[in-house]
């Protein structure tokens, strides 16, 4: 079942009842018509009757006049026959004039002359004897007189002598005189309108007057007039023609007036009150369907069109709607279904974006790996080259020197690579703690920016340095990180030629780092995205897109921001580090920095050759005397020849490790006094921590720098 | 070993360019450097080398641009394409030079023993 089809049926289903309704008011109104029809009929009909009557009457008070004639007293029928000559003279439908006596023989008759016999008319009809019995007027069946030739009939009235009936006077009256009468009803031209005497013959009809005047009536009123003396029946006239007829018997004649209506008219009122009824019946029920078709269509297109909308947004596409619908649920429903496809949309948008983003962050683990793995290949390529260099060059010549700074860059780098490596994952698992101190940030930009010019990674760009001192609560190596992190960035996107400046000053409360190239800037569309983890932006020239990362996860360890700004590609970049300044404890760092450290005898423990020897080397330089040993055995039995001033120790030894060995060192004879250091592969908190538990007043991670084992062991009490 | 040739080496790592070429002038050779592959190319119009030994990524004009240049300009120089493998996504750009038609293909880092050999071999 559609929508349509059910509105449809609600419509029939509240029309049908009224339909109903209607169809008994129109049944009823139409025989209420039919039956003023028949009222007024019979009206008209008693009105003609009326009028017979008053014409028979009439002659009834004209005959009543010449009956009251003294002539008759006497019986002078001489001088009443001249009286009644002149009475006929007036009288212009009357034919004759007779007297008879009471039994019906007759003693006068105008019609013939006086004197001559006359026959008895008593026993013609009834009316003698019906005369004889009431003794008033009576007015005689239609017939042909024997005197007079054609249909008439005889008025008679009684002429009363002394209380008794002594003669009867008649008048003969032709039948065409109430013809007259009915002509002037003035009867509707296919209305037929008859009066018949008792016997139920026709005395006059407004039809075939003369054709008929004279003959029996139709078998139908005959039997309706035998039945009672007035009524409707239908039936057919002498024609044939079938009629309606009223019909009423006068008192006064006791002759009958029937009206024949033609059945087409009368049924005609009823069939058209119900034709219209009918028609009314079926146009209302056209103009419903039309109707209700309407409605169901502004019903049913609006939510067709959503059901496609709804079908359109399963299949991924925007609800639209060709117009708005102009029902206010509909409205309702069109405007929920627009929202609901708007937030499909948008979920859809959400999830492909999220997609994309997965997709992004997967292609740039695949090339973060591809450039792990040229980043840490070109220095083992480096170190490759340079060992083979030491093995085959003159150790003291030139070639085995350049080669040496080579092993100790590269070294360097890779630690740091590494560094930064291990190092980003754990910031951003919130692994790592800061060791800060009160130091100035622009001494710790410039040692870097120093180390760098000294490995010639400056060589091919202008570098100029402004550095005002700026104090800082920080972790210094991890400022140091940051700082080799965007100095490693702006060398690797500024070309050859070009200028790179590094800045750091005092702004308000900030302590700001601010490295800015020529190089070839930043895409718009790159912006935040350049902090992100593995994102290779500025192109796919280099980076393993972590230090960047890592810069912003130290720089807001530390309550700092890290900002990128370009003017666009090709038009370089700067990078600005902001962190809170603290006050300057310029006390604490001059001597630091001035003060070469006292020399001290220094007891080396450590298993790896080229550390070691890497080690005493450095000791060496900073004018300490060393002894040095490859494990702790070896470390305890040169401590127990002389203790030492100074131990510094490997954490990670064969035979036991550099915890023990602490322990061990500081029991020993002439050791109360020992400083030590500890040297270990991790730079986790917790080794600090268990470094401090275990006695050593210092903690290193490897790989340990001339410059950090210096500084080190200046801070040493 | 064979008469000492003239290389040229192309490297934009300063500490590898250096190490490089420390190794080959020990073991005789007569090295020139260029940073890139512009650089390269200037060198060699100066200065034509047997030998081309070139990484594959350097900014300012990479590897395959130097090849190609080469080949071009200087058919009879020898070419040896060291790199540390892909940078760009997961291609093989080792496999791409060895279709350039390059003599020699090594990848990082590798045993200087073993570029001689191929310098040798060349």
């Amino acid at each position: 079942m559609t929508l349509r089809s059910y509105l449809v049926g609600l419509t029939l289903a509240t029309l049908l009842p009224v339909a109903l309704f209607a169809g008994a008011v129109g049944y009823f109104l139409v025989q209420e018509q039919r039956e003023t029809f028949r009222t007024g009929a019979e009206a008209r009909t008693l009105a003609v009757l009326t009028a017979v009557d008053t014409e028979l009457q009439a002659s009834i008070s004209t005959l009543n006049a010449l009956a009251t004639q003294r002539t008759l007293d006497a019986g002078d029928l001489v001088a009443f026959r001249d009286r009644a000559q002149r009475i006929l003279a007036t009288q212009p439908h009357w034919v004759n004039v007779n007297l008879a006596r009471p039994d019906g023989q007759q003693v006068m008759n105008l019609r013939v002359p006086a004197g001559a016999p006359l026959p008895n008319i008593g026993e013609l009809d009834g009316s003698f004897a019906r005369l004889r019995r009431t003794g008033k007027p009576v007015v005689s069946d239609l017939a042909v007189g024997p005197v007079l030739k054609g249909w008439s009939f005889a008025v008679r009235v009684p002429v009363i002598r002394n209380g008794e009936l002594r003669y009867v006077l008649s008048g003969g009256v032709r039948a065409d005189s109430i013809a007259a009468v009915i002509k002037a009803q003035g009867l509707p031209g296919d209305w037929v309108g008859v009066i018949v005497d008792r016997n139920g013959r026709i005395v006059a009809r407004n039809l075939a007057p003369l054709a008929t005047e004279g003959q029996m009536a139709s078998q139908s009123l005959r039997d309706a007039l035998a039945r009672s003396a007035s009524g409707w029946f239908r039936g057919s006239t002498i024609e044939g023609t079938a009629v309606y007829t009223p019909y009423r018997r006068s008192e006064v004649s006791g002759w009958a007036f029937a009206m024949g209506i033609p059945a087409t008219t009368v049924d005609g009122v009823v069939s058209r009150g119900f034709a219209f009824l009918g028609l009314g019946f079926v146009g209302a029920i056209a103009i419903a369907f039309a109707l209700a078709h309407l409605v169901s269509r502004r019903i049913a297109t609006p939510i067709g069109s959503l059901a496609g909308a709804a079908v359109a947004m399963a299949g991924g596409a925007a609800a639209e709607l060709k117009e708005t619908p102009r029902i206010r649920e509909l409205r309702t429903l069109a405007a929920a279904l627009h929202e609901s496809s708007h937030a499909i949309a948008e979920r859809q948008e959400l999830v492909e974006r999220e997609k994309r983003a997965l997709q992004g962050s997967d292609r740039a683990k695949d090339e973060f790996l591809a450039m792990l793995s040229h980043e840490l290949r070109n220095p083992l390529a480096a170190l490759t080259a340079a060992a083979h260099v030491l093995k085959v060059s003159d150790p003291a010549g030139d070639a085995s020197a350049k080669a040496r700074g080579v092993i100790q860059r590269q070294t360097k780098h890779m630690a740091r690579l590494i560094a930064d490596l291990l190092d980003v994952g754990r910031v951003s698992a919130g692994k790592v703690g800061l060791a800060r101190e009160r130091m100035d940030l622009a001494d710790a930009v410039s040692a870097v920016a120093s180390e760098w010019r000294g490995s010639g990674r400056f060589d091919r760009h202008h570098l100029s340095l402004e550095l005002t001192s700026v104090w800082v609560d920080a972790d210094r190596a991890r400022i140091e990180q940051i700082a080799a992190n965007l100095l490693d960035n702006a060398v690797k996107f500024t070309p050859a030629g070009k200028g790179i400046r590094v800045s750091v000053r005092a702004d308000g409360d900030s302590a700001v780092l601010r490295v800015h190239d020529e190089g070839i800037g930043l895409q718009a569309e790159e912006g935040e995205r350049i902090f992100d983890l593995f994102m290779q932006g500025r192109h796919a020239e280099g980076g393993m897109g972590i230090g960047l990362a890592l810069v912003k996860r130290l720089v807001e360890l530390h309550g700092g921001t890290v900002a990128a700004e370009s003017e666009g590609a090709g038009r370089g970049a700067a990078f600005a580090v902001r962190l809170p300044a603290v006050a300057a404890s310029g006390a604490e760092v001059e001597p630091e920095k001035s003060l070469p450290g006292a020399a001290r005898s220094v007891l080396l423990v450590e298993d790896n050759d080229d550390t070691r020897h890497m080690l005493e080397a450095a000791l060496a330089a900073g004018g300490h005397s060393v002894r040095s040993a490859r494990d702790g055995a070896g470390g305890l039995a040169l401590a127990a020849q002389s203790p030492p001033e100074v131990a510094l120790i490997d954490i990670g030894l064969p035979d036991m490790d550099g915890y023990e060995l602490a322990r061990l060192l500081r029991s020993a004879r002439g050791c109360e006094g020992l400083s030590m250091v500890a040297i270990t592969g991790y730079g986790r908190p917790e080794d600090r921590q268990r470094a401090v538990e275990a006695g050593f007043a210092a903690h290193l991670t490897k790989p340990v720098t001339p410059e950090r084992l210096r500084r080190a062991l200046a801070e040493l009490p | 070993m064979s008469a000492a040739r003239g290389i040229l080496l192309a490297e934009d790592d300063a500490d590898l360019r250096l190490a490089l070429k420390l190794s080959l002038e020990a073991a005789g050779y007569t090295v020139a450097t260029a940073a890139n592959a512009q650089e390269a190319l200037a060198v060699q119009r100066r200065e034509p080398a047997d030998v081309l030994v070139t990484d594959i990524f350097m900014p300012e004009g990479d590897g395959f641009e130097a090849i190609d240049a080469f080949r071009r300009e200087f058919p009879a120089t020898r070419i040896v394409v060291v790199s540390g493998g892909g940078q760009r996504g997961k291609a093989d750009y080792l496999a791409a030079a060895r279709l350039a038609g390059v003599d020699a293909t090594l990848q990082k880092p590798f045993e200087i023993e073993v570029l001689l050999e191929t310098l040798r071999g060349l």
